[in-house]
């Protein structure tokens, strides 16, 4: 484990905690919620450093962000949303659309043209991860109610 | 504890509660299932709710067959997880805590009136995350101190804003666009400074995650409609970013 992957993982846990608070989280929530931060980033990292596919890894990096979440919120009997909405956000393409405008503005259509696509892909990702997780929970929640 | 409420007081008793978690950003599933969950604790089983980002909509019948209607129309939505993780509680131990309806109205409105951060700890919280962000995205600590401030200012300028009724694209837009100009002046007069990292440290405060989170969620629920208005809503806020973003950096260009 190098530093270098340790420290953004540090940086993607404060950042997560200050969106947290601008979406008013609480007390020890705070605490697990920036920790969801810290997984989604991390596993992202590690998945995209091991085999260089974006979207496999923002996949991956939401679906346990979201898996997360999910167990939580059953162990706390607190909304998942509280944990996902704030776990998700370094994931989100943010980056992408601006830098997609950016080249927009300097007249590189095509390359503007392939960012954007990528960021639809990259929101694409991220939401079929989550809703994979849920119906799998609903599933499963429907299963331990009939047994 | 049996004294039973009446059934117009039920029907504003449960759209009180739906209001509350539709307005702090709950998911129209959770807030139909909210309804449906007072009713039934309170001795009204037969309830039909119809609820959307906009709208709560909801008919409860007692045992004579007769039905009370309540619509209310929501204009205003925020961010506020404690509140709906609160209110959530609060609904699923009615039955353990053997509340009254009289109690348990009560303490909704103590819940509903709960505030959120006070300003300087919001400001201070969006200057971290901005400025973390930066970092993460592979920014300098010259970046870094550059974007705690712009974060801090785009929080103000965001409350500023929504304090005056301006609509949520044009919000977007307007922050994305001063993180755009303070990032590029501060960088002709600092050397070495990485304005693209900075303005991404703070677009990650405008990002629009509890959209995309409802869309999602709504959709899986069997929501298409609340489903769809959300995924419009998402989209919307980033066009806006983009826009807003964009046209900043092509005025730089054009007149710098």
């Amino acid at each position: 484990m190098d530093t270098d992957l340790l420290s953004k993982i540090l940086f993607a846990t404060i950042g997560t905690m200050g969106f947290a608070v601008g979406s008013n989280i609480r007390g020890w929530k705070l605490l697990f919620t920036s920790l969801g931060g810290a997984i989604g980033w991390g596993s992202y990292l590690l998945v995209l450093q091991q085999t260089h596919a974006l979207l496999l890894s923002i996949f991956i990096g939401a679906l346990l962000v979201s898996l997360y979440s999910e167990i939580l919120g059953r162990i706390f009997r607190v909304p998942i949303t509280v944990f996902v909405v704030c776990g998700i956000i370094p994931l989100v393409p943010g980056s992408v659309i601006y830098y997609a405008m950016s080249q927009y503005v300097q007249g590189n259509f095509m390359k503007a043209m392939r960012l954007m696509m990528q960021a639809l892909l990259i929101a694409g990702t991220i939401s079929i991860s989550i809703a994979v997780v849920s119906t799998f929970a609903n599933i499963f929640q429907d299963l331990k109610r009939r047994l | 504890m049996e004294k039973k409420i009446g059934l117009h007081k039920m029907a504003e008793l449960a759209t009180e509660t739906a209001q509350i978690v539709l307005q702090s950003g709950g998911e129209t599933h959770r807030v139909e299932n909210i309804i449906h969950k007072v009713c039934k604790q309170f001795g009204y089983d037969n309830v039909e709710s119809y609820v959307t980002p906009t709208g709560i909509f909801l008919s409860v019948w007692d045992d004579q067959d007769h039905v009370a209607t309540s619509i209310k129309r929501i204009n205003s939505r925020s961010t506020d997880l404690n509140k709906i993780a609160s209110i959530s509680k609060l609904c699923d131990d009615i039955k353990s805590r053997n509340l009254s309806p009289d109690q348990y109205s009560q303490e909704m409105h103590v819940l509903a009136l709960k505030t959120v951060y006070p300003l300087p700890v919001q400001v201070l919280f969006g200057g971290i995350s901005a400025s973390f962000y930066a970092l993460l995205f592979g920014g300098s600590w010259h970046d870094f101190g550059i974007a705690f401030f712009i974060g801090i200012l785009i929080v103000l300028f965001n409350r500023l804003l929504y304090k005056a009724h301006f609509n949520i694209f044009l919000i977007n837009a307007l922050c994305g666009g001063l993180a755009v100009f303070i990032a590029r002046f501060a960088g002709t007069y600092i050397n070495g400074l990485q304005t693209d990292k900075i303005v991404i440290g703070t677009i990650m405060l405008l990002v629009p995650g509890l959209a995309i989170v409802n869309a999602i969620r709504d959709t899986m629920a069997g929501d298409l409609v609340s489903g769809t208005a959300r995924l419009v809503e998402a989209f919307f806020i980033a066009i806006a970013i983009a826009a807003g973003t964009g046209s900043m950096l092509k005025l730089w260009y054009l007149f710098y």
